[in-house]
Parts: C-alpha cells; structure tokens; sequence
C-alpha cells in the first residue's frame, strides 16, 4: 500500500517502468486512462452516497422531528436530544455498550492472536482443525444466537448438567451473567473471523526474519513476542477497529439471546434504538441514538488510528526485502 | 482526448443512474398493492390461518363484482410494515390487527372508517359477534373492527400426573394455589412454569390479579389516562399477592432465563419437572405438536382461580379476544368491503376456522362445536368466552405499541425484584396512553 501511493508522485523507477508498458501496451489508451480519477470512484461514490450519506443525513434531520411512521413528520426542536440524554436507560445504554465492546476487543484479540498463529503453521492436524475452528464463522449470527438460547436452557440445556459450575442456571436473569452470555457468545462466533485475519497475516512474515532470529539464539517465546507480535501490528488495528464497530452496533445477538433484559440490563444503544424506533415507532428518538452511535464509532476508530500510528501507513516490513 | 474522458465520465454516472433508478423502482412495488385497480385489498398477517382467509376472499369473489385480493406480510414483521404501508397510495383497504391499542394510533391518524354505518345497515355485523370479543375493537366509543379469526383466553394449565402424584387438585381458589405451591415444592417439582424470557407471559399474571381483585374499572381507567389507578388501594393489594406468589417460589429461581417462545416452557410442564402454566388457549396446540402423548393424556385445563374478597366477576377472562378486520377511511368500495365483512359470521367461516383448530366468536359457533378437532376443550373455552361479563384484551395489547416494552420490562422487573411497589406503580403512571 505504501509503494503504491507514493509511486505516483516520486518519480517512477526503472523496476516499474516496464511493468507499465506490458499492462498497456497502446500508448494512446494509456495517456487516456490514465491513473485511477474521480470518474474511476464514481460509481462507488454514487453507491455510497444514496445508501450511507442519504440515509444518515436523513437520520439526522429526523432527529429533530417527532414521527410515528405515520402521516407527516413534526418539527420538535432539540426535543428528542434532550429526552435521550435525560434518559437513565441511555445513559445506561452507553456503559453496557463500551463495557461489552472492549470486553470483546479483550478477550477475542488474546483469543484469535494465538490461534491465528497457531493455524499458521503448515502441518495437516493444523489445517484439519482451524477448518473446523472456522465453522462460527459460516453461521448467522442469528442462528448462532437462537442455538446458544437453546443450549443455556437452565432445565433442559447445558447449565442443567452442570450445577456445580451454574448453579440454578439463572444465567439470563442477573445483568453479570448476562452480559457474560452475550461476550462469551459474540467470542465464539467472531474469533474465529480475526484467527483468519492474524493467520493471514503471520504467513506473510518473511521467513527470513525467523531464521535470523534462530541463528542469534532467540527461542520460540522471543520469537513471537520479538517478530511475530511486532509484525501483526496492522492486523491487530485492523482486527480491532472492526471489533470494535462491531461491538458498537451488537444487535441480532441482544435482540436474540436477552431482548435488553432482565428489565434493561442488557439494553445496549444498538438495540435500544431498535426499541425506540420499531417497537415504540418513536422514530425521532431512535434516529437521535442512531446519530450518536455513528458520531461515537467515528471518534473511537478516529482515536485508534491516531494512537497505533496506522494513519501514517508505516510499513513493518521495514527493512526486511 | 479531453472530451473522451468527459464521455467516459457521463457514460459512468449514466449507468449508475439507471441503477439507482431500478432500484428505486423495484421497492415500490412490494407487498400491499394499490387500492386503484379496482380491487379491494385485504391485508393479513402470513402464518398457517391464511387458508382459512384465502377461503373465504375465494368465496366472495365467486360473487361479487368488486373482486378482493388477499396480501400477507409474515408473521413478526407485520406491525412494522404496517405502520409503514398505512399512510401511503400502497395502503390496503382492509386489514388484520389486534383490536385496542394496535388499533388507536390509526384511529388517532383519522385513517380508519368508523362501522358504525356498517352496522346500522346490517345489524348483524355486531349482534352475531360475542359481545366482549366485539367491543375490544371499540374505540373511542366506535366499533373500528370485525373479529375475523378465532379467540384465544388465557387459561391455567397443569400436568395431571404431577398433580395427581403430590396429591393437589387444580385450585379453585387463591388460597389453593398457594397451598399447591407449598406441597409442589416439597415434592421438588416447579410450581409454576414460566417464561419469564418472553417477558409477555410474566404480564399474564398481572392482568389476572388485577382483574380479579380490582375488577376489570381500574385497568379501563388508567388506559383512559387516569394514572392514580395504578396507585389505588386495590391496585397495591394485587402486587402484593404477586409478591407473595414470587416470594414463596412458585416460579422457582430461574424462570427469566427460561422461555416461552422457543419450547421451553411447555417442555417444563410436558415432562413433569414443573406442575402449572399460566397460557393463552394455543397453548393446546403448542403441547399437541411439542408433546402429542402429554397433550392427549397428560394436559389438565382450568380458569384462573378466584380471590376472595376480589371486586372482579370470578367469570371474567383475559387474554387475546380475537383478531379484527378494520376499514381504511380512503377505501373506494364501502359497499363491497361491509359485504366483505359479513362472511365474516357466515357458517362457513366458522366451519373453516374450527377445522384449522381456531375458535371463532360468533354466536352460530355452538352448531358446529362438535366439528372441532378437540370439542372438549373447544366447548369449555366458548362457554368460558361468552359467559364472562368482561374480557380484558391483554395489556400490552390495549395500550398502544409504543407502551408495550416499558410495561414488559416493568413487570420483569417487579418479578425478579429490581423494582418495588411503588417503582412498579411509577413505570405504569409513566406509559405512553395515547
């Protein structure tokens, strides 16, 4: 990614030229086409314009108004804003979403790193396994929600044949254990998606390094913590930022497995919207939590590519080919 | 060369035009239908019953001149898509919905056709019709609604194994039920199953004691607005008695993680592990398909007991009355749709009905009783419907959608402890009721 945006400032070197004449081999056509213009994303651009920039400019002036879906929406000022941030539950609403957001980012990165590296290696059992570790992966979260629902049934379900470990499998009753369920579920569903990413991306390291590190002595540890962990450093923001919007709009698995309850214990925004807006046709209220979420999930995934100096598109293959 | 570019530039936003174009083109054309080709379009929930609706829309298009069409939306999404499609050129012109509150936001809209003139017409259009499944669709002091398939009061369920086994007969009073209680648990079997998960059958309760003890006035009143019904004297009394239910374990512990909806419940009941369910009539069909043996042998049936010293008629139901066809006020063909409306009584809806296992709450249902696929069971739950001086509409239903989650989270709440009394009392005085 770096070598191809600064390509096309810096003089071109004698490697690419070549390169260049063999893909266009007309002259004409070439100077014509040129390096990708706006004309190239414009298709794109429409797309997301009438799909993403329509509806969320649309949120926000809904924002304003009162509309039940029915007849024509009302003005109402700041109304709606000032009613969800006098509202207890959204407050609430926002704790349970960072708290379930980072208990997400914390146990699945440990989680997918090591199993991402593990799966890595190139030996059969290896293969075997992480295609069966990846299976989550190919289900609805839906499905998923509605299986692990099943599975926790405190009479009939696991819980029920191990009383030692949940006792009276109240498990969907209490906020902790709740919001346990929802963690441990969401875990088991998308680690296996970021294994996939860190296992990619721990191929990609070049042997070399490796085999470096053994000749200086470096055992097994030194080497994951010294090269691998280090080289992973852009999957790890990549794996994170989307966790992390992931997490951010959690619906289906809330929607699912606890319905926000007990009472809202488990009203995450993303569902509370939900609630607003198509249980209670309060669509003004619920395009005022849906325009917070977006604003929050900008900051956030703003604040990670500062911090982890993503933005500046640092190569960490620095040195290596 | 510059002008080449340009083209290629506008041949690319052509295209992306004409898709965008499409697209919006397709989405307008989607279930619903217009009301302008001279038909009238009736709108139903999609599930199993809409063999009995395609029926009867055959039926009337055998004679009439005016031809109706039936659209469904299925199942869950159907309140949703209402509510969108309702107020634009692709409205129906008649449409299933649940009497009360679902209703009272359309009414308030002024989109729906009062039937009153229906029935100065053809007086059978309410006199066929039970009176306390009729007049949940009354709104206003205007009937908005013609019940269209079959009526569904909750019942107390109970596995006669269980019962027979600890030695308990099915209470007749609420004394007895809680004397059940005591005995069932020290035989080590769930009181009471209940799917607290669901949060719906939890409200069950509620609007039985509340019934019961303050008769059906009090829950009139506040859906009228008036919310010191909810910190009345009778009021507190019927949380108390939840209370004691709660607190002397008739639930057990877990019964929020344990749901309804997804066979849990029932299973508790089919397999012994708990004794009693508090359940609209389907509950029946639900233990036939979950737990044929246990349905046929097993499956014990009652109304809910009385309470001593209660202001409500011992008599009186609550539950899901039926459901109703209303008339949108914008509807070309009046005359079709009140002609429409009338088979709605007909013998062969009520045949049609039965044969799916509905009941249906006109008055010639008695005739074919014995068609039923269960008469018993049928039998007992129209006596109970058309002798009981009220039927409440269940709560969440009579109030309107927008109150629904609140009063579902207050009442899981009040179980399981996080509210009291008075923060009860509060979530209720603080429902949406209009």
């Amino acid at each position: 990614m770096t070598l191809m945006t600064t390509q096309t400032t810096s003089a071109p070197t004698a490697a690419e030229t070549p390169k260049k004449v063999r893909r266009r081999p007309e002259g004409s056509s070439a100077v014509l086409v040129g390096r990708p213009g706006f004309v190239w994303a414009l298709p794109a651009t429409l797309f997301f314009a009438l799909f993403a920039i329509a509806p969320l400019i649309m949120v926000a002036v809904l924002s304003f108004m009162s509309w039940n879906g029915l007849g024509s929406p009302q003005w109402v000022g700041t109304d709606n804003w000032n009613r969800i941030l006098d509202d207890p539950v959204m407050i609430n609403s926002i704790w349970l979403t960072l708290l379930l957001t980072a208990l997400g980012v914390a146990i699945q990165t440990p989680l997918s790193i090591v199993l991402g590296v593990w799966a890595a290696g190139h030996q059969r059992n290896r293969a075997v396994l992480s295609a069966i570790y990846f299976i989550p992966l190919l289900l609805s979260s839906t499905a998923v929600s509605v299986l692990w629902r099943a599975l926790l049934d405190p009479n009939f379900g696991i819980p029920a044949r191990a009383t030692w470990l949940f006792g009276d499998g109240n498990l969907f009753g209490k906020q902790a254990t709740a919001i346990g369920v929802l963690a441990f579920v969401s875990t088991w569903q998308f680690t296996p998606f970021h294994t996939l990413i860190y296992q990619g991306a721990a191929r990609a390291i070049p042997d070399v390094l490796y085999q470096a590190a053994e000749i200086d002595g470096a055992g097994r540890y030194r080497q994951f913590f010294h090269i691998t962990l280090p080289q992973l450093r852009n999957s790890m923001i990549t794996s994170m930022i989307l966790m992390i919007v992931g997490g951010l709009t959690t619906f289906e698995t809330v929607l699912i497995l606890t319905q926000g309850g007990p009472g809202t214990d488990t009203t995450i925004s993303a569902y509370y919207m939900y609630q607003k807006a198509f249980k209670s046709f309060d669509f003004g209220a619920g395009s005022a939590i849906a325009l917070c979420l977006v604003v929050a999930a900008t900051i956030i995934s703003l604040i990670v590519v500062r911090v982890s100096g993503y933005d500046k598109m640092r190569s960490d293959m620095e040195g290596v080919s | 060369m510059k002008t080449r570019t340009r083209l290629h530039g506008l041949l690319a936003c052509g295209a992306t035009l004409a898709m965008a174009v499409s697209l919006t083109a397709c989405g307008g054309n989607g279930s619903g239908g217009s009301s302008n080709d001279g038909k009238i379009h009736v709108l139903v929930y999609g599930d199993a019953s809409n063999k009995v609706e395609k029926q009867i829309v055959e039926t009337f298009n055998k004679t009439s001149d005016v031809k109706a069409v039936l659209d469904t939306i299925p199942g869950a999404d159907y309140q949703q898509k209402l509510q969108t499609i309702i107020s634009t050129p692709q409205a129906p012109d008649v449409f299933f919905n649940w009497g009360g509150g679902s209703i009272q936001p359309f009414v308030k809209a002024d989109l729906l056709m009062p039937l009153d003139d229906f029935i100065a017409k053809d007086p059978n259009l309410k006199d066929k019709f039970l009176p306390s499944v009729f007049n949940s669709a009354v709104v206003n002091g205007k009937s908005y609604g013609i019940p269209m398939r079959g009526t569904q009061p909750v019942l107390l369920f109970h596995n006669k194994n269980v019962l027979d086994k600890a030695g308990v007969q099915p209470p007749k009073t609420w004394d007895d039920l809680l004397a059940a209680v005591k005995t069932l648990k020290k035989k080590n079997v769930t009181p009471i199953a209940l799917g607290g998960g669901d949060q719906w059958p939890t409200l069950m309760w509620f609007e039985y004691l509340y019934d019961r003890i303050a008769g059906p006035e009090l829950f009139q009143k506040a859906l009228e607005g008036d919310k010191d019904a909810w910190a009345s004297a009778d009021s507190k009394k019927a949380l108390g008695q939840i209370k004691e239910l709660v607190d002397a374990g008739a639930f057990g512990t877990n019964y929020d993680s344990v749901k309804y909806t997804n066979g849990a419940s029932p299973a508790l009941v089919a397999s012994g592990k708990a004794a009693f369910e508090l359940m609209g009539s389907w509950y029946y069909s639900q233990q036939q398909t979950d737990a044929k043996e246990f349905a046929a042998k097993g499956l014990g049936y009652t109304t809910f007991p009385t309470v001593p010293g209660g202001k409500g008629d011992p008599a009186n139901v609550v539950g899901n009355t039926n459901n109703f066809y209303s008339v949108l006020k914008k509807t070309k063909h009046p005359e079709a749709v009140a002609q429409f409306l009338k088979l709605m009584y007909s013998d062969e809806f009520v045949k049609a009905q039965m044969s799916i296992g509905n009941l249906p709450t006109t008055t010639n249902v008695p005739k074919f009783l014995t068609t039923s696929a269960s008469p018993e069971y049928s039998r007992f739950q129209y006596d109970l419907v058309a002798a009981a001086p009220s039927f409440q509409l269940s709560w969440d239903q009579a109030y309107p959608p927008a109150a629904s989650t609140p009063m579902h989270q207050a009442v899981q709440q009040f179980f399981n402890g996080q509210l009291d009394a008075d923060g009860f009392i509060k979530a209720m005085q603080a429902l949406p009721t209009e």
